[in-house]
């Protein structure tokens, strides 16, 4: 048996799509263009890559993009005045700081200052809170990519057994909660598991988020399992002297002989964590005008 | 089955309740003055009544001053947050009780909302939820933190401790299965569309029930040895029981809370734990000296 290979980045790239339709009718009908800033603070090199490709898709999709650079050492009530000035502007509907930031700043002070309404990244108590409560807020990203991934493979998740391994606030938390909400029997698995292999193996969705390379062995899949695989570890290409290779926490040779479908890593779970920043924004922009959010793109 | 009220196996809640009571009554009389509890109740409700009773007795005896708000069952939405949001401004209001249930016309989660969470003595608002996700549980709603007080009552290391939780309510469950999370504990939680729920609460260290079905958890459901929470409460001919068959699980579990007598007891006191957290939160805020 050879399992499906959920291909993330084509299924990011048809969201992508969705959302570029729904922006396109708001444009018209009601005269909208949903805004995005992003806040990037010091000149991390990774970050800069990750707010170009933000900033690249966003135009895409029809948005506006809204670019705000800091120096590295920018004092907190600085960074927090403008935070204050993106809450408060009626054209930006959402703000996302890039972290890490500087050690002087603290995530999650810099969170809580942004407006729970705009914060696309949905890292913030409040939209947490929203989550665990069963009720409307945003949605971490990774998490919510995750989620769409799961319903377009399995549609219903009622009754089934789900097993997340990796309790972080940014992703096994919110995941838990997600799948809860989908009726799955969820457990949470982590470092102090006793048994990991064997919770592992009654999932009928397994959800990897720890960042240990190929953790996860093909006799810790049940048959005929979902595994969605959000570890990026970087090592030294076996092959390729001064190249690096991108490892996710399954061992994906051995998982495709066992499970239904299996995300890769790179081209899995990667891909949809920027279109699902773009779709919060499209809800968040939707609900700050009193709109129906688009179907599909929330939990 | 009926049991031994005296069975030693019987995890209760009075000692666990009165430790804390001393606790916060320590602490008040320490401080002195930390301002008061506002409990607000819409309409008339009976059942409502003999809670407020209850938590204004247990106020009295920490020395907690506990004024009682009853506000007309035609009031509204506007008119409650507003309200409210006077209770946030005030400095002499230390934390603030929504009673439940509400007349059908007002969206509690909302008021609830309202509240500040610096005032948010139940821990009900999406803020205070969305901290115990994020590993702050000292100010958790008073059901979840009780039957917490109680798993560790029994000494039991959590790190590894399987935990199954039945029943995924926004106010008991998920909160349960998280502040167990935070202490190291694997959890699962179980609900009405869970296909086995023995399956997994036969392999738990540790289970807890919230889902208001009498006698819904057998022996045979049971690990021997379990720690076994009991959150239900069903008025049944035969008196108040909870979720657990209490009598059938004793023989096979190492520890049983009894219903009434287990969590309940505990949940109150928690009310008033909170109300100490609240204080100690608002003083770090520099909203009181």
């Amino acid at each position: 048996m050879s399992a499906a290979v959920i291909d993330g980045k084509a299924f990011a790239a048809s969201v992508r799509g969705q959302i570029a339709n729904h922006v396109a009718r708001l444009k018209g009908e009601n005269g909208l263009t949903p805004g995005l800033a992003v806040i990037l603070v010091g000149e991390d090199p990774a970050s800069e890559v990750y707010v170009a490709a933000k900033h690249k898709q966003t135009v895409e999709v029809g948005m506006a993009s809204f670019e705000h650079r800091l120096p590295a050492d920018v004092p907190e009530a600085d960074l927090f005045a403008l935070i204050d000035q993106l809450n408060a502007d009626p054209t930006v509907h959402g703000i996302l700081c890039q972290f890490p930031v500087p050690d002087h700043l603290k995530e999650r002070d810099v969170v809580a200052r942004i407006d729970p309404a705009k914060d696309v990244d949905g890292l913030s108590v409040v939209n947490a809170g929203l989550l665990a409560s069963g009720e409307t807020g945003l949605v971490s990203c990774t998490p919510l990519g995750c989620l769409m991934l799961l319903r377009d493979q399995l549609g219903s998740m009622s009754g089934k057994e789900a097993v997340v391994i990796g309790r972080s606030n940014l992703f096994g938390k919110p995941m838990g909660q997600l799948l809860l909400q989908e009726n799955c029997t969820v457990t949470i698995a982590h470092s102090r598991t006793a048994d990991l292999a064997d919770v592992c193996r009654r999932a009928d969705i397994l959800v990897a988020a720890v960042g240990r390379a190929e953790m996860v062995k093909g006799d810790w899949i049940k048959p005929g399992a979902t595994v969605i695989d959000v570890g990026i570890t970087r090592i030294p290409h076996p092959e390729k002297p001064g190249k690096t290779k991108l490892l996710g926490d399954v061992a994906y040779a051995e998982a495709v002989e066992v499970a239904r479908a299996v995300t890769p890593v790179p081209g899995g779970v990667g891909p949809m964590t920027i279109a699902c920043l773009l779709a919060n924004t499209l809800t968040a922009c939707c609900r700050a005008h009193g709109l129906e959010a688009p179907k599909g793109l929330t939990a | 089955m009926s049991f031994d009220p005296k069975d030693p196996r019987l995890l209760r809640g009075a000692p666990v309740r009165q430790r804390i009571l001393d606790d916060v009554a320590g602490y008040v009389a320490k401080r002195g003055n930390i301002g008061r509890l506002v409990s607000i109740s819409i309409g008339d409700i009976p059942e409502v009544a003999v809670y407020i009773r209850n938590q204004a007795r247990v106020a009295e005896a920490v020395h907690l001053p506990f004024e009682q708000e009853n506000w007309p069952a035609d009031i509204t939405q506007d008119a409650c947050k507003a309200r409210l949001q006077a209770m946030n401004d005030d400095p002499g209001v230390l934390g603030v009780i929504l009673q439940r249930p509400v007349p059908d016309h007002i969206n509690v989660r909302s008021l609830q909302s309202a509240i500040h969470p610096l005032k948010d003595v139940e821990g009900m608002n999406p803020a205070s939820i969305g901290n115990i996700l994020y590993n702050d549980v000292a100010l958790a709603p008073c059901t979840a933190a009780a039957a917490v007080e109680l798993v560790r009552e029994t000494g039991l290391t959590m790190e590894g401790l399987e935990v199954v939780v039945v029943g995924h309510s926004e106010i008991v469950g998920k909160p349960v299965a998280m502040m167990l999370m935070a202490e190291g504990a694997t959890v699962t939680v179980c609900h009405h569309m869970t296909r086995s729920v023995a399956m997994h609460s036969r392999r738990a260290d540790v289970v807890v029930v919230a889902v208001g079905k009498a006698h819904l958890i057998g022996a045979d459901m049971i690990k021997p040895g379990a720690v076994v929470i009991d959150i239900g409460i069903n008025q049944t001919d035969d008196g108040i029981v909870g979720d657990v068959d209490t009598g059938a699980v004793l023989d096979l579990a190492g520890w049983v809370t009894p219903v009434p007598g287990g969590v309940g007891p505990v949940t109150v006191a928690i009310l008033m734990r909170n109300a100490i957290v609240a204080h100690q939160r608002q003083v770090a805020a520099g909203w009181l000296s």
